[in-house]
């Protein structure tokens, strides 16, 4: 399992799209890119709880206490219309981005 | 375990949430740990150690938190004050009238403060336009009697080698000159300056260049140096002026530099030429014409600068006792020079204004309780849907900010006309006032004002709304809380009339000192006499024969006129600004500068006592018989015998003065007092009487000639209005000499109103003022009288009905009114004594606490009081008791 340490602005991306498809908690959010990145990338949980508090005061999600899968409330997490934009925006950038340094770096 | 839990509840909300949410991902991550296999208590602590620093991730997510929760409190207030702000426009909207007279009424105050402020800011809060100014200062040397300040050539060149607090020290000698080049001679204000003139100013020519050290010596020094206005007045701006000859007063001059626009000195002087001591001049202690200026050094405190000059002062005493015995030195920063007591008199017109804007926002804040019980029910309402005191108040507090910030904006378009009033009617003579304007900083403290104002009216119905008992204002419809608000509105008229009386105080000392200044003595008879003065130029009429012959030629034919009574010169006329002054000392007692009595001196012609109406007091005028070369003799006025002889008789004793006797420079020269005349009022005719002396004019020393600039004052006195006399006047002079110009014609009469011209404008801005704040402190009480009447009107009914007569009724509402008038009028006296108190130095034939003026004031404001409340009483006595307990 690599680590790799990922820059501010990525994990942002990541958790944004991690909630595209609903509302999660942060364990499950945890999971989720834990699974989605098959172990390659570990998200440290020091860095995904700031990043959330900081996503959610910017206005990019949103948060409410609901009744957990084990029964336990917890906190979960959605994305706005503003966190919607953000993220269409992001991929964006990251396609632009990848695409110009593969350029660079896998010529045929 | 359990101390935690403690910690937990205790923390706020948002804190406790970071906490909750940390311990759910723990649990599942133990969870998911312990299906796989681990041990429970392993799980835990692999869970935990995931986060690498749990206690640095909650501190940092709790800090986030807050962070969230403080943005969204933010938002919400500023959501609230929007709809504050809202609300309070609908409600000026819906009560146009009401809000029209607040608005205005506040808008007067802030106005006419806003002006006031605007030339108070000019005039003495400006720095002067020099680099450092605060280092230049004035340099004074001040003798026992006398704190006059100015120096000889000999002191001068004394303190400036021994000082060591400036680093440069220089000398000024503001003089006339007579400026010719090409066509017209024009009389200018310049000065005869030292090289370090420019040094110490910090200026430097914008074209060509100052003069140097080598220049300020006789033979060099025939240059001179332009100022901007000059220059670009006659030389129509034209850098070719460089290297001109002009003549100065006669003498040829190269123009070798033009100031930079802006550096104007203090004087406003237009040309400066170098002073250059001659050795003689180098070597007098005794005559003290120069005024000094110096640069401190940096690093030198003024404080220091004193020290060091008291020392210099104190060899100087010592190194040359008879001319400079107890002989100290200070120095003050110019800008004191320049404002004077501006500060203090702006200040106290700024006090006044004050005070105006203080009633009206009394009156106001009146205005709003009387719309306070009309709105109680409203309030009640919005009390009973949620809203706390506090947010109530606040509400009311918003609606004033935005009347008070409406009122300073039109306060703002009244400060712009009151500034153009102030500029146009404002006496001469007023230091820097056309510098006045509404810049930044005066709208900020029109702004201020505007807050200020809104505080002050907006505190006392948002104090009562927030003590309203709510739930009683929706019952009854608003009769609780009407005690509590009476009281209120009594104690604001109470406010009200003791801050207009503390004006109308001040204004009427200000009106009898002017009365006063009116009426005061001045020594001479003013009415009739037309002054002006003449000046020979040295080319023609070097020496001391050719200018007196020229002058009595001049008045030859003046008094050929049937219209002139009498004609005299004399060198300094009364009631002008300017001061030459000599020691004296009487006859018998040592020689020295201690017993030297400073006093004015004036060479007069023969003729000049009569022709003035100077009353004679013992012994007889100058005339012609005081001829040069005859026995010396003088005429001294009452102040100086005095002080010379008290408790003797004057006449026929000796004083010496002026010049070397005939043993030498340190013998003295006696002149015999033949006469006693009245005190004649030098500058204005309140200040206190100076000793004088008189010479005649044959008999000054021949060099005085030269350094007066062989210039005159002419007095002319006419049977008929003395304006007939000046083209007499000038038509004598020009009989003489056409190229002499004959300047600064005045009648006495003018002299005098110009130097009581500052009191006179004092006297009647706070009289205006003083009218407002009455008129405003009447329609105060007439609005809380007869808002008392409306509420009382079914009380007034019943007791009509029960037999009250009508007269009664208006004792009743009199006395609602009267009792806080006349606590007002008290609580006024106390500030009438500070009013007093403030005024003190300009007044004139009054004390500051003055009972006649506070009686009669008084009287006035209790007069306006009982009108204001009679009008209300009496239509509350008309009314109809059937008709309006049918209503109520």
């Amino acid at each position: 399992m690599a680590e790799t340490s990922l820059l501010h602005g990525t994990l942002d991306a990541l958790i944004l799209k991690t909630l595209v498809a609903g509302a999660r908690h942060g364990y499950g959010i945890a999971r989720h890119l834990e699974d989605a990145t098959q172990g390659a990338i570990d998200i440290e949980e020091g860095s995904l709880y700031p990043a959330l508090y900081r996503l959610e005061r910017r206005g990019l999600l949103e948060a409410d206490w609901r009744e957990s899968e084990t029964g336990r409330k917890a906190k979960f997490y959605k994305l706005t219309r503003e966190g919607r934009s953000q993220l269409a925006r992001e991929t964006k950038a990251w396609a632009e981005f990848s695409a110009a340094i593969s350029r660079v770096l896998l010529p045929a | 375990m359990a101390f935690e839990r403690l910690q937990r509840l205790l923390r706020p909300p948002a804190e406790r949430e970071v906490d909750d949410e940390l311990e759910f991902h723990l649990e599942m991550r133990a969870r998911e740990l312990v299906a796989g296999g681990m041990e429970p208590k392993a799980a835990r602590l692999q869970a935990q150690r995931r986060f690498r620093d749990l206690e640095g991730t909650k501190r940092e997510c709790r800090r986030l938190a807050v962070g969230r929760a403080h943005d969204e409190s933010r938002r919400e207030w500023w959501g609230e004050l929007r709809q504050d702000l809202g609300f309070a426009l609908r409600q000026m909207a819906k009560a146009p009238g009401f809000t029209a007279v607040a608005v205005f009424t506040l808008a007067l105050g802030i106005g006419a403060a806003t002006a006031v402020f605007s030339v108070f800011r000019a005039v003495v809060l400006n720095p002067l336009p020099f680099p450092e100014a605060d280092r230049i200062h004035v340099v004074a040397l001040t003798s026992r009697r006398y704190a006059g300040g100015s120096a000889s050539a000999g002191n001068y060149l004394y303190v400036a080698e021994r000082q060591r607090s400036f680093g440069s020290l220089a000398a000024v000698d503001y003089r006339r000159f007579n400026l010719a080049f090409d066509d017209a001679p024009e009389r200018v204000l310049g000065a005869a300056v030292s090289a370090s003139f420019f040094e110490v100013f910090g200026g430097s020519a914008a074209h060509g260049r100052v003069f140097t050290a080598h220049e300020d010596t006789p033979g060099p020094d025939k240059v001179a140096v332009l100022s901007h206005g000059l220059w670009t007045r006659r030389f129509g701006g034209d850098p070719g002026v460089v290297g001109r000859s002009v003549s100065v007063s006669g003498v040829p001059r190269e123009v070798i530099g033009v100031m930079p626009a802006g550096f104007d000195s203090t004087e406003g002087e237009e040309l400066w030429v170098p002073i250059a001591f001659t050795p003689e001049r180098r070597a007098m202690y005794d005559e003290h014409y120069l005024m000094l200026f110096g640069r401190l050094r940096p690093g030198v405190t003024p404080g220091q600068a004193k020290v060091d000059l008291a020392t210099a002062a104190h060899d100087l005493a010592r190194d040359h006792p008879r001319e400079n015995e107890g002989r100290g030195a200070t120095s003050f920063p110019i800008l004191e020079e320049v404002v004077g007591d501006y500060r203090q008199r702006l200040g106290v017109l700024l006090g006044a204004v004050g005070l105006v804007l203080l009633i009206a926002c009394a009156n106001v804040a009146n205005l709003f309780l009387g719309r306070g019980a009309a709105r109680e029910r409203e309030l009640a309402v919005r009390a009973a849907v949620g809203a706390g005191r506090g947010r109530l108040a606040r509400q009311l507090l918003t609606e004033s900010l935005g009347l008070g910030l409406l009122a300073a904006l039109l306060g703002v378009v009244v400060a712009e006309g009151g500034r153009r009033l102030l500029l146009a009617t404002a006496p001469p003579g007023v230091p820097r006032l056309e510098a006045a304007r509404i810049d930044p900083l005066v709208l900020g403290f029109a702004v201020a004002l505007g807050l200020l104002a809104s505080v002050l009216f907006g505190l006392a119905p948002a104090l009562q709304a927030a003590r309203v008992d709510l739930r009683a204002g929706l019952a009854e419809g608003g009769r609780g809380s009407t005690l509590g608000r009476d009281r209120m509105r009594r104690v604001l008229v109470a406010v009200e009339v003791g801050l207009a009386l503390t004006l109308l105080v001040g204004a009427g000392l200000l009106v009898r000192t002017g009365a006063n200044l009116s009426r005061a003595s001045l020594g001479f008879d003013p009415e009739g006499v037309l002054t002006a003065r003449v000046g020979f130029p040295a080319e023609g009429y070097s020496g001391h024969e050719k200018p007196a012959r020229a002058f009595e030629a001049v008045l030859e034919r003046l008094r050929a006129r049937s219209e002139v009574q009498g004609a005299a010169l004399v060198s300094k006329l009364p009631l002008t600004p300017g001061r030459g002054t000599n020691g004296l000392i009487p006859e018998g007692r040592d020689f020295v500068a201690r017993n030297a009595i400073d006093s004015d001196s004036q060479f007069v012609s023969p003729g000049y006592f009569e022709t003035m109406r100077i009353p004679l007091r013992a012994g007889r005028f100058l005339s012609d018989q005081d001829r040069r070369g005859g026995p010396k003799v003088m005429v001294i006025n009452e102040e100086l015998a005095k002080l010379a002889f008290p408790g003797q008789d004057a006449l026929g004793k000796r004083m010496a003065c002026c010049e070397a006797g005939e043993g030498g420079p340190d013998t003295p020269s006696f002149k015999e007092v033949v006469g006693i005349v009245a005190d004649v009022k030098p500058f204005s005719p309140g200040a206190s009487p100076l000793p004088q002396f008189y010479l005649p004019l044959d008999q000054v020393p021949v060099a005085a000639w030269d350094w007066m600039g062989r210039t005159l004052a002419v007095v002319v006195r006419s049977s008929q209005a003395p304006a007939v006399l000046t083209p007499l006047l000038r038509e004598a002079v020009r009989s003489v000499d056409p190229a002499v110009p004959v300047y600064d014609v005045r009648t006495m009469l003018e002299r005098r109103d110009r130097t009581m011209a500052q009191e006179r404008f004092g006297a009647a801005l706070l009289s205006g003022l003083g009218f407002v704040g009455l008129v405003l402190a009447g329609v105060g009480i007439y609005g809380v009288v007869a808002f008392f009447v409306s509420q009382r009107t079914r009380e007034m009914a019943v007791r009509l009905a029960l037999g009250a007569k009508a007269r009664d009724v208006v004792a009743l509402v009199a006395r609602q009114s009267l009792g806080p008038v006349v606590t007002g009028l008290a609580l006024g006296a106390l500030g009438a004594v500070a009013a007093g108190q403030a005024l003190q130095k300009v007044l004139y034939g009054v004390g500051a606490i003055d009972p006649l003026t506070l009686l009669a004031v008084s009287v006035l404001l209790f007069a306006v009081a009982l009108l204001a409340s009679a009008l209300p009483a009496r239509r509350a006595a008309r009314v109809d008791p059937a008709r309006s307990l049918a209503a109520g």
